[in-house]
């Protein structure tokens, strides 16, 4: 088996050549390209907005800050002015049942008109209802009316006391009512000398005044009814003068409002209710006092409340608004999604009305478009649900959250609901989206597309040119120098190594626009015209420095030999595997030590790490993966008579992965055969029971890992690291492993299978099995063959002694 | 317009028996104390003829509410009456206090006209209600009113409710008279600047008329004065009253020593229902 060859410098780092570009700077790029490598996203977003059926909402999925807000903002902006603009919407008092405030839909712009429209009708009532009540007509109709009242009465009793006066019987006033008494001379009879009349005058006198009396009682009988009729008359002369001088005010407001069916029957009970209740009219501003010393009761407490009545509320005002409305909810809590309904204290008293319904981002995106943070959304209470209810029944209803859990017991008001005809969007990333398939049934039916984002583009010539036409766009947006083409090429491979992959460049335009600002400070800085390369690589330094704390104190306890890493020497059993630390968003990479004893067993290998619990399942499941290799190449005639244990050294913290896998293996092979290792190589990879090697995650930072390291202790021209072959593509090493390798004093070398690492590593080849079957002596499984049968020999011999003690 | 004349009106007297005319009248006779930097004593009767009903066997009461007939029982009655006139005392004093006017409160039981009358004979101002507590409550004057006329006390004013003595317009009939010469000097007394006073000249001779009205304007109103002159042949109550109310003017300055037969002013009094002041 021919052996790989170390890879040459120029597989290590794909370098984006500047002459590539046809611009000196991005100040040349114009318009931006914000979707370059998101076809499939932009096929489900032109599919979800086009299609007008209910539930094609969209769920835009993929990682944050990969530019898909922009992207659909962008994309949105495009279609949204050419769309239809849609109607304004108001809340209107409903005056049958005030408690349900009507919803009125009035062509965009008309929604404000007829507000004002209402407020020039309420300042004209203040003055037409005053004028027509105060006219000579009317006073001298009601006064008509009132006199004869009075006169009824007063003639029925002035009759009553003619009468009486003809008997000689005087009709008194007392302080509550009347009686009747003998006269004489105009003074009522004293009782001493009545008591001297005759016993047949007083008799007369007595039963006259019972008739009187009698007389006056059905008179007193009929004043309630003239009372009554007096009132019913007055408020017929009431009705047809505020008829009379409402009507043509609004007969002129129908006519404007013609077409609107909807509005006319407003206008309608409108016109019934001034009529009904014309005296608020008429009232005087009452004069502005404190009920109780300290307490106001607000500037809304009289004429404010009392006409409210008659305000229109518009919610909706698409007066301005160029085609269909385009919004992003930032906070989408369920009040600010449906709107609400705002109390206002009053005297101690919660009191709303329909002027204090206030509209959500669904009502001011109806006939449009919304985008929302799905884990925002999430993380409101009961926004989720009311988003999907209002989409459910294609209507807004706005409840108030306190009175539907009765958190609150005060007087609320059940607003019409109005009909919903919207696109929502919402951002998420991939778990959500999934989670939320999974979990939700409604989900699925009112999200049926999904715009999947990915997380990286080609890094051809396309993917490159975006890169520069989104560092032009940032630059002008957030007014920053503009990058010269080098910085560019630079930016780019940052963005290959972001994507941890040499051909694709990462769609985090997150960090790609910290990464320009960053760059754009250090060309400030130095008082530069334009970023450079030097600018972006600085900026990519600090960052890296920045985060450096950890990395460096593991590193320095190593160099103290706090942490044992041999990397002089050879070992039997004991190998270099590099693992990734990630603290805060930052990864690095280091290398440790995993060891391998063997012993008499019945072939099982231990992982201590699993044994402790301290491994995941991934790398338990590495481990069992090693057993059936070794299972497959050396027990097929004669069963592993050894227990092996293997276990990550200092690690406290638990490890998880299998890209030691393969590290372990060549630490087994060691331990087996006795060959030593050589220390100076570090291993990563995945194995699988064939003993091929499989490729892993982040091979930069393991690679820069253990250089660091054999660079602090001194480079050599023997140190290197083995990787799988298929991880090639993804190196996009630091410039300093690529001289460093360019020079010769590190090597890489790409493994395809254990038995090419482990000659590399021991210096032994692996060996092929002979014709007869076995392999040869001098090789790695030849010495790991002969160890075995020993072992099986010993254990033999062990089993039948303790048998024979038995007997 | 021409200084208060205060040595002319020192003090008043208002009837109070708590209807809304003798109301009205407390509000128009603290107006004028005050105006005239008078003191005001106010008048409740305690009527004989209600006391002495009450003691008849057989006195019933027929209430407005219940149109029942009840027994009058007398403490009751007294009762009653003692809280009209506490409840009369209580509005002079508020008014008086409000209005910084030296106030006096007399009771008296009797016929109420009489006692109305005997007890405002020291006052130089006798205010009336034109109807108190008469049982039609019809228009016209009411029996103290009538009485008050009747035996010619005056200055008299009769006050009714919904006109206030304090800014209203002002109109005085005016014949060349003595009397007509004393009621304007009144009606300028009352006037308040910026508001109208209407002289209706009662003249047969639009000549004569004319002349009277230049001597008006020329020497007997103060040249500052808004003043507007009507001239009317003398006609009856009837007649002059209907003028009066075409003019729509508050308060009815007079005199029954004018031309005009006394009569026809009595009848003119009863016939308008505006509140006149009679000098």
């Amino acid at each position: 088996m021919s052996l790989p060859a170390q890879l040459p410098p120029e597989k290590l780092y794909r370098i984006c050549d500047p002459e590539e570009f046809t611009f000196n700077s991005t100040a040349e790029l114009e318009a931006p390209l914000p979707a370059t490598g998101q076809q499939r996203a932009i096929d489900a977003i032109t599919f979800s907005m086009g299609i007008k059926h209910e539930g094609f909402n969209l769920f835009a999925l993929g990682p944050n800050g990969t530019g898909k807000q922009t992207t659909i903002m962008h994309f949105l902006g495009n279609i949204a002015p050419h769309a239809p603009v849609p109607s304004d919407w108001c809340y209107v008092n409903n005056f049958e049942k005030p408690r349900h405030p009507k919803a009125l839909k009035l062509p965009a712009g008309k929604g404000c008109a007829l507000s004002l429209d209402m407020q020039h009708l309420l300042e004209a009532l203040f003055t037409v209802m005053p004028a027509a009540f105060s006219s000579e007509e009317y006073l001298i109709q009601e006064k008509n009316i009132r006199e004869k009242l009075q006169e009824e009465q007063s003639d029925a009793i002035a009759e009553l006391e003619k009468k009486a006066a003809e008997n000689n019987i005087a009709l008194i006033r007392t302080p509550t009512g009347f009686a009747f008494a003998p006269e004489k001379n105009g003074e009522v009879i004293k009782p001493e000398e009545f008591m001297m009349l005759k016993k047949e005058e007083r008799e007369s006198i007595e039963e006259e005044i019972n008739r009187l009396k009698t007389v006056m009682q059905s008179i007193m009988s009929q004043i309630p009814k003239w009372q009554r009729q007096t009132q019913e008359k007055i408020k017929e002369l009431n009705r047809t003068i505020s008829s009379f001088a409402v009507k043509p005010l609004i007969a002129e407001l129908r006519h404007n409002y013609e077409s609107l069916e909807e509005v006319k029957e407003y206008l309608d009970s409108l016109e019934n209710d001034i009529i009904e209740n014309f005296e608020q009219f008429l009232e005087k501003e009452p004069e502005a006092r404190e009920p109780f010393p300290g307490i106001s009761p607000g500037s809304s407490s009289h004429k404010g409340v009392s006409f409210n009545r008659y305000r229109v509320n518009v919610i909706v005002d698409n007066s301005t608004t160029a085609g269909a409305p385009l919004l992003y909810e930032d906070k989408p809590a369920c009040h600010n999604l449906i709107g609400d309904i705002e109390h206002i204290a009053q005297m101690g008293t919660l009191l709303t009305d329909f002027t204090l319904i206030k509209p959500g981002a669904l009502h001011r995106a109806n006939g449009g478009y919304l985008l929302i943070d799905a884990r925002r959304l999430l993380s409101e209470p009961f926004a989720y649900e009311a988003l999907k209810k209002a989409l459910r029944t294609r209507q807004i209803r706005i409840e108030s959250l306190a009175q539907l859990y009765s958190l609150v017991s005060t007087v609320s008001l059940e607003p019409e609901p109005i009909p919903l005809e919207i696109k929502v969007i919402l951002l998420g990333e991939r778990s959500l989206y999934y989670l939320l398939t999974q979990y939700d049934p409604d989900f699925s039916e009112l999200f049926k597309v999904a715009a999947d984002f990915d997380d990286e583009l080609p890094a051809d010539n396309s993917g490159k040119v975006a890169y520069a036409h989104l560092i032009s766009s940032i630059a002008r947006r957030d007014k920053l120098h503009h990058f010269d083409r080098g910085a560019v090429a630079r930016v780019v491979e940052y963005g290959s190594r972001l994507a941890a992959e040499s051909t694709k460049l990462s769609a985090h335009l997150q960090s790609l626009s910290d990464l320009v600002h960053e760059a754009d400070y250090y060309a400030t800085s130095a008082n530069k015209e334009l970023v450079e390369a030097g600018d972006v690589q600085h900026a990519i330094d600090a960052k890296v420095l920045r985060s450096s704390r950890i990395r460096e104190k593991i590193r320095e306890a190593t160099l103290k030999n706090s942490i044992l890493i041999d990397t002089e020497s050879e070992k039997t059993g004991q190998i270099n595997a590099l693992a990734i630390y990630s603290p805060g968003g930052e990864s690095f990479g280091h290398p440790g030590r995993i060891t391998a004893r063997v012993r008499l067993g019945k072939g099982e290998v231990i992982d201590i790490e699993r044994e402790v619990e301290m491994g995941g399942p991934i790398h338990s499941k590495g481990v069992m993966i090693l057993s059936g290799f070794l299972g497959g190449r050396f027990a097929l005639d004669q069963p592993l008579s050894l227990s092996a244990s293997l276990v990550f050294e200092q690690s406290y913290s638990g490890v998880e992965g299998d890209s030691a896998s393969s590290a372990e293996l060549y630490a087994l092979l060691s331990a087996i055969s006795g060959a030593p290792i050589r220390q100076w190589f570090a291993v990563t990879g995945s194995v699988n029971q064939n003993g091929e090697v499989q490729a892993i995650g982040g091979v930069n930072e393991k690679i820069e890992g253990f250089f660091d390291l054999c660079q602090a202790r001194g480079l050599n021209g023997k140190q290197g690291v083995l990787i799988p072959v298929s991880n090639v593509q993804n190196l996009m090493l630091r410039r300093d492993v690529v001289e460093a390798v360019r020079k010769g004093l590190f090597a890489i070398f790409p493994v395809t299978h254990v038995d090419e690492g482990i000659e590399i590593l021991t210096g032994i080849p692996a060996g092929e099995p002979e014709s007869s079957g076995n392999y040869p002596p001098q090789t790695i499984n030849g010495m790991a063959v002969k160890r075995l049968s020993e072992m099986a020999e010993k254990l033999r011999k062990f089993s039948a002694s303790s048998e024979h003690d038995k007997e | 317009m021409p200084e208060p004349q205060t040595t002319l009106i020192r003090h008043i007297a208002v009837a109070l028996d708590c209807s809304a005319h003798s109301i009205a009248s407390l509000k128009a006779a603290a107006e004028l104390a005050r105006l005239m930097k008078a003191d005001l004593t106010g008048i409740f009767v305690e009527d004989i003829n209600l006391l002495r009903m009450a003691e008849l066997p057989f006195s019933h009461e027929i209430r407005i509410y219940t149109a029942e007939p009840k027994k009058i029982e007398p403490s009751e009655l007294e009762r009653s009456l003692r809280l009209q006139a506490k409840s009369a005392k209580e509005a002079l004093q508020r008014i008086a206090n409000e209005l910084r006017i030296e106030h006096s409160f007399r009771i008296s039981r009797g016929m109420v006209p009489a006692e109305v009358i005997a007890a405002a004979l020291e006052a130089d101002l006798l205010v009336l209600g034109r109807s108190g507590r008469s049982p039609s409550c019809k228009k016209g004057l009411g029996s103290t009113a009538r009485k008050a006329l009747a035996e010619g006390k005056k200055p008299l004013l009769f006050m009714r409710p919904g006109f206030s003595a304090k800014e209203g317009p002002v109109l005085a009939l005016y014949d060349g008279s003595e009397g007509a010469r004393h009621a304007l000097k009144a009606a300028l007394a009352l006037l308040h600047p910026g508001v109208t006073l209407t002289l209706l000249i009662l003249e047969a001779n639009p000549a004569k008329a004319v002349e009277m009205e230049c001597e008006l304007s020329e020497k007997l109103v103060p040249p500052d004065t808004l003043a507007e002159y009507y001239h009317l042949p003398p006609s009856d109550a009837k007649t002059l009253a209907r003028y009066i109310r075409m003019a729509e003017s508050g308060l009815l300055v007079l005199s029954d020593q004018m031309h005009l037969p006394r009569e026809t002013v009595h009848n003119l009094i009863e016939e308008i229902d505006y509140p006149v002041l009679l000098v």
